[in-house]
């Protein structure tokens, strides 16, 4: 391969753009290596305590784009205390000081403070993009430091933040000389924005396409908003309350009808149903529906919604839907292919909810559905069968019963059945997540049929541990593992030690696993992080006793030994 | 209290959603009041058949939602779980009567401005003793949970909805006079 000069070698690796190609072009030979090396453009870190920033930057100098990410997944439900870790600073860091010309980062569960993003700012003369999903540790302020010195900036993209709001009207730091904004969207902010300064900025960025207000912004503003803005493709409404008799709500659906080319809507953070008819006209073209944050639209409003989008590809709900509902999306939606229906009650039973019908009827009505998250009340081993065999196409497929071991309401039996159609039929199944009652059994099936499986989540479920063992020697894909509150121990635990190593990451809590399990495996396994989170027990006491259950157990493959952040209520064995 | 309140309600209460989440629901309400309320007007127990899963429903593990979701539906619940206490009130001589949400008012005055306008007309309630006007020519009272009828604006307004059980507009002359 030496008479290829490097600048063809480039260009034909530019095509490449999966990190798998481009990491297994790095090892054909060393000269193939240093051009990938060189022109390697984004690279992702699926834990940022994997690996470096140091490192990161010898080995790749001139990327541009980072996806960082911190926390383990179950960190979304508050299984993981605050202070944790998964700062971002050290890496914004390590970028600023070896002259990174860093463009684009995209982070998720991560602890951003204001400083990181004032150092973001400062730091990188070219930085265009940020995206924050399910970050915590900033305020307004940071945003503030984002918005006035990133010049070039394109997308700032907030999302599920929790954000404190400061008051400092961060929107109108943005200097009238941008005008580059291509995406905007910060409708997890809780605060005001300065309402002008809103719509001047949107004004004068002709080219912005993605849009998503917080409910600080009404419905007025809103209207002056989408006559300066009528090429949005993706808008996120804030507040939608008026009155329908009103000037303001007719010049909104004048100006509405003019925005022919939104595809994707979300928000209506507040909403007063009888001002949804402005909004059927863009339903027409919708392709992405998320009102997962709209508990306002229910009952025959969410229906006649819905029997306007026929084109719907995305849909994410909340299950005052109902069962009724979904059948209406069922023979509406015929191109959907993914469906998320989230509880509307956290407190109880709520008015209406979703059974296994409703699934049924989707999977009858949307053959081409490929990726479900689906809180229910109930499901059935028969319904799971059907839904399998209509829709064989899934990639990722989340069930959760809202009572976890409810087994099979009709039969009275273990889920095991249902699930196993599903792997079996879905071959390219790379996320699942279990609910209700399980025994062992749906874990042999999972073992057997799942070969794509990347991530497994596991809730109440199994007997003993026979059942975690199954996946871990049938599951050759596996990356993820988290299983909560089942009765997994040390024996499934050390079978095979070497399997983490080939995985990114394994999260026991509220298991059987004890304090001397986890030292033994962290003693076989020095590349492995094997970190155990107590937060009841004070280092000061009485050393813990080996034979003690462990409450939370993190373990992660590693190039870097054990992190140097960890807090107090985190061992690292 | 809340034990007697329950069979006195299920028949005034005949609007109320028999929406299990009110059973379930954990008190955020403003007022006490509409916490002993509710559970005494509850009349089934913990949703479902399923009364183990209550704590597990309440934890904030659990249904595994993201926390500013579950935020956002909490602060929902809280707004649509405002307490309704609807009583049947009758004017006198008219043989349709009307149903008032008592909970929707904040105490006797608010009431008495709703009920003037329901019935067009002025209406005499206790607070206006002493000032007896030719154009007042109703009065408010109420049957108690003990079967007697008493003038409406005695008693505190918390006492007097722990205790009334319907309304009635009576003819005027010889009850007014005081």
């Amino acid at each position: 391969m030496n008479y290829f000069p490097e600048e063809v070698l480039e260009h034909v690796f530019d095509f490449l753009t999966s990190h798998r190609d481009r990491n297994a072009v790095s090892l054909v030979c060393k000269s193939w290596y240093m051009v990938e090396k060189f022109s390697r453009d984004s690279v992702f870190i699926g834990n940022c305590y994997a690996i470096s920033p140091e490192r990161l930057i010898e080995r790749f100098p001139r990327f541009r784009s980072l996806t960082l990410k911190g926390k383990p997944h179950f960190a979304d439900f508050n299984l993981v205390p605050n202070d944790w870790g998964g700062f971002v600073y050290p890496w914004i860091e390590a970028m600023a000081i070896s002259g990174v010309n860093l463009e684009e980062l995209k982070l998720k569960r991560m602890v951003v403070s204001d400083e990181s993003l004032d150092l973001l700012s400062r730091s990188f003369v070219n930085f265009k993009s940020l995206i924050l999903v399910s970050c915590e540790g900033f305020t307004t302020d940071g945003l503030a430091a984002i918005a006035s010195n990133c010049r070039f900036l394109r997308e700032l993209d907030l999302q599920e933040n929790e954000v404190e709001d400061h008051k400092g009207q961060w929107l109108s730091c943005f200097p009238d000389s941008c005008t580059s904004l291509v995406s905007l969207n910060f409708a997890c902010l809780k605060g005001e924005v300065n309402l002008a300064s809103l719509e001047r900025l949107v004004a004068r960025c002709c080219n912005l396409k993605s849009l998503s207000l917080n409910h600080g912004v009404p419905l007025d503003a809103l209207q002056k908003i989408l006559v300066q803005a009528p090429q949005l493709v993706d808008l996120g409404i804030g507040s939608y309350v008026h009155d329908p008799d009103s000037e303001t709500y007719h010049k909104l659906k004048c100006a509405i009808q003019k925005c022919t080319s939104i595809r994707s809507l979300s928000g209506f953070l507040d909403v007063a149903p009888p001002c949804l008819p402005a909004v059927y006209q863009i339903c027409l073209n919708v392709t992405s529906l998320n009102l997962s944050y709209a508990p306002g639209i229910h009952g025959t409003e969410l229906i006649k919604l819905i029997q306007h989008c026929r084109k719907l590809q995305r849909l994410w709900i909340l299950d005052c839907i109902g069962d009724k509902g979904l059948g209406v999306v069922a023979s509406t939606c015929k191109e959907l292919q993914e469906l998320r229906v989230f509880p509307s009650y956290v407190f109880g039973v709520g008015r209406a909810a979703v059974t296994e019908e409703g699934l049924v009827a989707i999977s009858a009505g949307c053959p081409k559905l490929h990726s479900l998250l689906y809180f229910c009340h109930q499901m059935t081993n028969a319904a799971l069968i059907a839904v399998a065999k209509n829709c064989p196409n899934f990639y990722r497929f989340r069930l959760c019963i809202l009572d976890p071991t409810k087994p099979d309401p009709v039969t009275m039996e273990p889920l095991d059945e249902g699930f196993g159609a599903i792997v079996q039929s879905s071959k390219s199944l790379r996320r699942l997540s279990l609910s209700g009652l399980l025994t062992d059994r749906v874990f042999l099936y999972i073992g057997m049929y799942a070969e794509q499986l990347e991530m497994l989540s596991i809730a109440f479920a199994g007997d003993s541990d026979k059942g975690m063992l199954y996946v871990l020697n049938g599951c050759k894909k596996l990356k993820k593992l988290e299983i909560r509150d089942s009765p997994f121990g040390n024996g499934a635990l050390l079978t095979d030690v070497g399997k983490y190593e080939a995985m990114r990451s394994l999260w026991m809590s509220s298991c059987e696993v004890t304090l001397e399990g986890c030292k033994t495996l962290a003693k076989k396994m020095p590349r492995l992080n094997v970190e155990i989170i107590n937060e009841k027990q004070q280092l000061e006491a009485s050393p813990p006793d080996d034979r003690q259950k462990v409450e939370k157990m993190y373990l992660y493959r590693t190039l870097v030994g054990p992190r140097r952040d960890a807090p107090d209520f985190v061992w690292t064995l | 209290m809340g034990s007697c309140r329950s069979t006195d309600s299920s028949s005034s209460s005949s609007n109320h959603p028999t929406d299990l989440s009110f059973a379930s629901s954990v008190s955020l309400s403003k007022s006490d009041l509409s916490t002993d309320l509710r559970l005494g007007l509850s009349i089934s127990t913990c949703h479902d058949q399923h009364s183990t899963s209550c704590p597990r429903e309440q934890a904030s593990d659990w249904p595994p939602i993201k926390p500013l979701l579950r935020k956002a539906l909490a602060a929902e619940e809280e707004e649509d779980n405002h307490p309704t206490f609807f009583v049947k009130v009758y004017m006198e001589g008219i043989p349709i009567g009307r149903k008032l949400d008592l909970l929707a008012h904040q105490g006797y005055c608010d009431v008495i401005t709703t009920l003037d306008h329901m019935f067009s007309t002025n209406i005499l309630w206790a607070k206006e003793d002493g000032v007896m006007h030719s154009e007042k020519c109703h009065v408010l009272t109420y049957q108690d949970k003990e079967g007697d009828w008493m003038m409406v604006g005695d008693v505190p307004w918390e006492m007097f909805l722990n205790t009334v059980k319907r309304l009635k507009i009576s003819r005027p002359a010889e009850k007014c006079l005081y």
